[in-house]
């Protein structure tokens, strides 16, 4: 009778009512199960990053015998631990050289990432779109079609050009063309976060459909339908 | 600019353009070097995590220390973030109780806020026409209807007029959505630079 599969699913069950009661009002049942999967999420994360992380880094300090691999093990431990420096404001500047390091790797990554798998990738695309050679298809549909991506795509930019000259009364004021382009890319971005608002309430909608679903299988062997 | 600031720039400096090296020139030993400094950051971020949780805890035994208002609910974290990561260490992620928590406790709860959001989105959407009725509004509830509406499950046949709304929209979206990612990465681009020019340092070289 109480095989882990149904303690699982009474558990889920009660966190759902519990989570579900938020809709009446915020309440302190409420509050307690998000309290509860702060806690439980943040424990399984820190126990993840130290099974795949930390853990065999460890490993390689108390048991390698080669020194290189001692040293590429133990120094991003040291940078690591000198990372709780950062906790009291009179010892931080320990913690800047990890944080150097972090950052410089992390800036470069994104760098690297924003230009090789955003910048090129999408700029390549909106270009391929009017491409009516590329395509087999009806080539005037197609034009058409990447046509208006590419407008999206440029007057959407040109919504986000904030530089203005200034009005006889001194407030910024942008060129007229130019506020004219951007008054036609914010109708594109209001389709797009319209688009986007639509797929995200589907997800929502699905994820409520699936929680009621698996409220109504857990109970129904005993209300027998 | 004292010393320690000076070298910290420095080695952010160094290590971004060694990084930014290997990805455009895949030269072995720039890309064994990117991998090792690559690996670092990951194990400092680690610790960084290990650390935030431990703030966590810290900042909750704190408030119940003090029988601040709410720190009951404090209980519950600390218990229940210290039992779930304890037995994690000791018996490893796999171990059924902890897939148990993923199960029962975590997957169940994020699953159930997100259902939640549905609730909370359709009356966003419905105040939106309060707060401002521009035509960008409009458009955007007209879309969101029309995109719904031709989603959604219906018991007669709309193929046609369904396949239009979405084609329609769909392709707007995605030069919309072409350029928002341009912004993007346009965005961090320039951040990065600024990083790796030393003009920003995040990390305490003031």
């Amino acid at each position: 009778m109480f095989t882990l599969d149904f303690i699982s699913g009474l558990i889920g069950f009660i966190l759902t009512l519990l989570i579900f009661s938020y809709l009446i009002n915020d309440n302190p049942l409420f509050r307690m199960a998000v309290y509860l999967f702060i806690g439980a999420a943040s424990g399984y994360a820190a126990a993840v990053v130290w099974q795949y992380l930390l853990a065999p880094q460890v490993s390689v300090i108390l048991h390698s015998e080669d020194l290189g691999e001692w040293l590429l093990a133990a120094i991003p431990l040291i940078l690591g631990v000198s990372l709780l420096s950062k906790l009291s404001p009179k010892i931080s500047s320990l913690g800047s050289v990890a944080m150097a390091l972090f950052v410089g790797v992390g800036a470069a990554t994104a760098l690297g990432g924003a230009v090789l798998g955003t910048l090129i990738p999408q700029v390549g695309a909106a270009i391929g779109a009017v491409d009516v050679q590329a395509d087999s298809g009806d080539a005037f549909a197609r034009f058409v079609e990447g046509g208006v991506m590419l407008a999206g795509t440029a007057l959407t930019l040109a919504y986000f050009q904030f530089s203005a000259g200034r009005a006889p009364d001194g407030t910024p004021k942008r060129n007229i063309v130019f506020e004219g382009i951007a008054g036609i890319g914010r109708l594109f971005i209001a389709i797009t976060f319209g688009v986007l608002f639509a797929g995200v309430y589907m997800a929502a909608l699905t994820a409520m459909i699936e929680r009621l679903n698996a409220m109504v299988d857990f109970i129904r062997p005993w209300i027998g339908f | 600019m004292r010393v320690t600031a000076i070298l910290t720039t420095a080695l952010a400096m160094a290590v971004a353009f060694i990084v930014l090296l290997g990805f455009f020139f895949p030269v072995p030993a720039l890309l064994e070097l990117r991998a090792i400094l690559t690996n670092w950051a990951m194990t400092i971020g680690g610790m960084a995590v290990f650390i935030g949780v431990l703030n966590l805890v810290a900042v909750h035994i704190g408030k119940i220390q003090k029988r601040q208002k709410g720190s009951e609910l404090g209980v519950i974290l600390v218990f229940s973030l210290l039992s779930v990561f304890t037995y994690g260490v000791l018996f490893g992620v796999e171990d059924p109780l902890m897939q148990m928590t993923m199960n029962a406790v975590i997957a169940p709860v994020e699953a159930a806020l997100m259902a939640l959001l549905v609730v909370t989105l359709t009356y966003t959407g419905i105040r939106l026409l309060r707060w401002r009725r521009d035509l960008a509004a409009i458009l955007f509830l007209a879309v969101v209807v029309l995109f719904l509406a031709a989603m959604a499950p219906k018991p007669f046949d709309n193929g046609i007029l369904d396949g239009l709304i979405v084609n329609v929209a769909g392709t707007i979206a995605q030069g919309g959505a072409r350029g928002l990612l341009i912004g993007v990465a346009l965005g961090a681009l320039l951040t990065g630079l600024r990083v790796m020019f030393g003009i920003d340092r995040p990390y305490g070289g003031d």
